[in-house]
């Protein structure tokens, strides 16, 4: 891969062009990425984000930032937890995934204590030392400058703060066989069936695959400025959370 | 239309400087990028591919 190009599932392309080949992904999967992650993941993807939030152990009054943040699923967590003193900032890079999220957590009366603000990971629009806790699930993996992002991310964080980070990895090598076959064979035919939209799912299985595994991400959290790096594995490694600190 | 408590917290992604919200245009300006953000339906589109650049009269006008 050259300096100028950079993965697109499977594909090389500029670097130029991810962000806009992974918007249109997004701007097509938008209104039905909630029924499609509960097909995708037989509905797992609660327990991996209801684990992941009580890892955050928000607490009342923290400034809370959610990054590719999509449809609301963590903001709206955070919401509850960081109560009125608090503050939830939810972010997203593309437009239509931060409407229809802005449109359901308005929906269950959830106001007041989050705001919507559409920004690139890589190029945070806040003053350094802001957030107690930064969390972004399964948003990573679409980022064009992973390291950038990370380094940003350092930036806004207080000192003693923590980012957490939920994104497929790298399972273990006994799911190898069974794994490959339900993301290339079974998700983009649930894509094509459900979302009507099989490019689109099979690009977020390529992209599951070209995402760093466990110890490479700890790696660059660390690289980025983050003092210290742990993870957790779920479902025999599918999925992972990096909890990072700054100090 | 701009929420007051995330107009204090935005700064612009780009020179990290605080903004300055243009009601007339809804947009909020950055001076020392010389950028202006869009606000979408209620969202600021912090995005540097997405600002406009302001001409230098629009930023003498800002003094």
């Amino acid at each position: 891969m050259s300096d100028n190009t950079t993965h697109f599932g499977y594909q090389e392309v500029p670097v130029t062009e991810k962000v806009k080949k992974v918007g249109a992904v997004f701007d097509s999967v938008a209104s039905k990425y909630d029924i499609m992650n509960d097909v995708m993941s037989m509905g797992v993807h609660r327990l991996w984000k209801w684990f992941a939030l009580e890892v955050c152990a928000i607490n009342e009054g923290e400034r809370v930032l959610d990054i590719a943040s999509g449809t609301g699923d963590l903001a709206a967590k955070h919401a509850e937890r960081t109560g009125n003193e608090g503050l939830v900032i939810a972010s997203d890079i593309n437009n239509s995934m931060l409407s229809v999220g802005r449109d359901r957590l308005t929906d269950r009366g959830i106001i007041g204590n989050v705001q919507y603000v559409q920004a690139d990971a890589e190029q945070l629009p806040f003053p350094d030392n802001y957030f107690d806790c930064i969390t972004i699930a399964f948003g990573l993996r679409n980022v064009t400058n992973k390291d950038t992002a990370l380094a940003s991310m350092q930036r806004v964080l207080k000192p003693g703060g923590r980012l957490l980070v939920l994104e497929f990895s790298k399972p273990h090598s006994f799911l190898k066989g069974i794994y490959d076959t339900y993301s290339f064979k079974l998700l983009p035919l649930f894509g094509k069936v459900i979302a009507k939209d099989e490019d689109s799912y099979r690009y977020l299985a390529e992209s599951i695959r070209m995402h760093p595994d466990q110890e490479t991400l700890k790696t660059m959290a660390l690289d980025a400025g983050f003092d210290q790096c742990d993870y957790m594995n779920m479902s025999g490694g599918i999925v992972a959370i990096h909890r990072a600190y700054k100090f | 239309m701009i929420d007051k408590k995330l107009l204090d917290i935005l700064v612009c992604p780009v020179s990290k400087a605080p903004l300055i919200y243009d009601k007339s245009k809804n947009e909020l300006i950055c001076k020392a990028s010389a950028l202006a953000y869009p606000i979408r339906d209620g969202i600021p589109v912090m995005l540097e591919s997405e600002a406009r650049q302001i001409s230098l009269e629009e930023k003498e006008q800002l003094r």
